[in-house]
């Protein structure tokens, strides 16, 4: 394994290389070698560019969305990952799994589209006031079987009082519980996404340089 | 034993055997694409076999029903995570360790 020391050796000659090259004369100001041998510690990390930031703006940002293998992928497995997020969400109340766990998985559908297609186009379709109607959905979800509690002639989420409404009552209400915390968690962790995808740079960028 | 259970033992001790491999490539490799090389291929091939050996064990079934598709679907996306990881790295301009002339490189670093 040589490798490191060839490195080293590379990045040395480059130096001293420069060196003589800007004793020669003027001419080579013009073409200044750039600086593209970081220290021998940190050759395979990405290391800022060359305005020495390491993050671009979103402008300069390449679009991320040619590759087909990742759109056909995750075209493929879209519908499956959502299927299994409602499959899990659903066998809370009986088995492994659980509002929570499928409300993530669901969401990770989301973020992959976001990956494959671009996170801004996605999170155009996917706006907020869209993410809020779930949120309330799920959350109103939880309270009506909550409160419906005391309309079933118990108190606050005592499920098994449905059981004088209909069979297997409590059974069903604990998995609509179940369904609407998975709708608030998918719905929490998509909008998180996207924050973290898009609303970094409408902030950071706006208060830096004004582009519009 | 009967010869499905051998089947299964050695199914699962050559995904041991894989995912050893990927370890030590991961950790002992050096730069990103090497390292990635290591990690989607020998992982893959390890943990499809690991699982392959499971669904032998558990039979004809719902159980390896479930784990065919969890077979089909890691041969899909382990190799697909590995491509965008390759690409968003050559996107960012990551070079390969060693002296290899990379085609998205444009700064020629020295002659030596």
């Amino acid at each position: 394994m040589s490798g490191p020391d060839d490195r080293e050796t590379a990045g040395i000659d480059a130096t001293t290389d420069r060196a003589v090259g800007a004793d020669s004369g003027p001419d080579t100001v013009t073409t200044p070698t750039p600086d593209t041998d970081p220290d021998p510690d940190m050759v395979t990390d990405t290391g800022p560019d060359s305005a020495g930031r390491v993050s671009r703006p979103a402008a300069e940002r390449q679009p991320y969305v040619e590759s087909t293998i990742i759109m056909t992928t995750v075209r493929v497995i879209a519908p499956f990952v959502l299927t299994l997020g409602a499959f899990v969400m659903f066998h809370g109340a009986s088995s492994a799994g659980g509002g929570f766990q499928g409300g993530v998985i669901a969401a990770t559908t989301v973020i992959m589209l976001g990956f494959a297609f671009g996170i801004n186009p996605v999170a155009d379709r996917l706006r907020n006031e869209y993410l809020g109607v779930l949120l309330i959905l799920g959350v109103g979800t939880f309270l009506a079987i909550g409160f419906g509690g005391y309309l079933a002639g118990d108190t606050f989420l005592e499920v098994s009082a449905y059981e004088t409404v209909i069979d297997h009552g409590s059974k069903y209400s604990i998995e609509l519980v179940e369904v609407g915390i998975g709708v608030v968690v998918a719905g929490v962790i998509t909008g998180l996404f996207f924050l973290l995808g898009t609303g970094i740079d409408s902030v950071a960028i706006g208060t830096e340089d004004d582009t519009e | 034993m009967t010869p499905l259970e051998y089947l299964a033992a050695v199914l699962v001790i050559g995904g041991t055997f894989f995912g050893l491999v990927a370890t030590v490539g991961l950790l002992r490799l050096p730069g990103l694409y090497a390292r990635l090389h290591a990690a989607s291929k020998s992982d893959t091939l390890g943990s499809v076999l690991a699982v392959a050996g499971g669904a032998v064990v558990l039979g004809v079934g719902t159980e390896s029903l479930k784990l065919g598709f969890l077979l089909v679907f890691l041969l899909l996306t382990s190799p697909t995570a590995a491509h965008a990881i390759a690409r968003s790295g050559q996107e960012q301009g990551v070079e390969p360790a060693g002296n290899v002339d990379a085609p998205w490189i444009d700064e020629e670093e020295g002659d030596a």
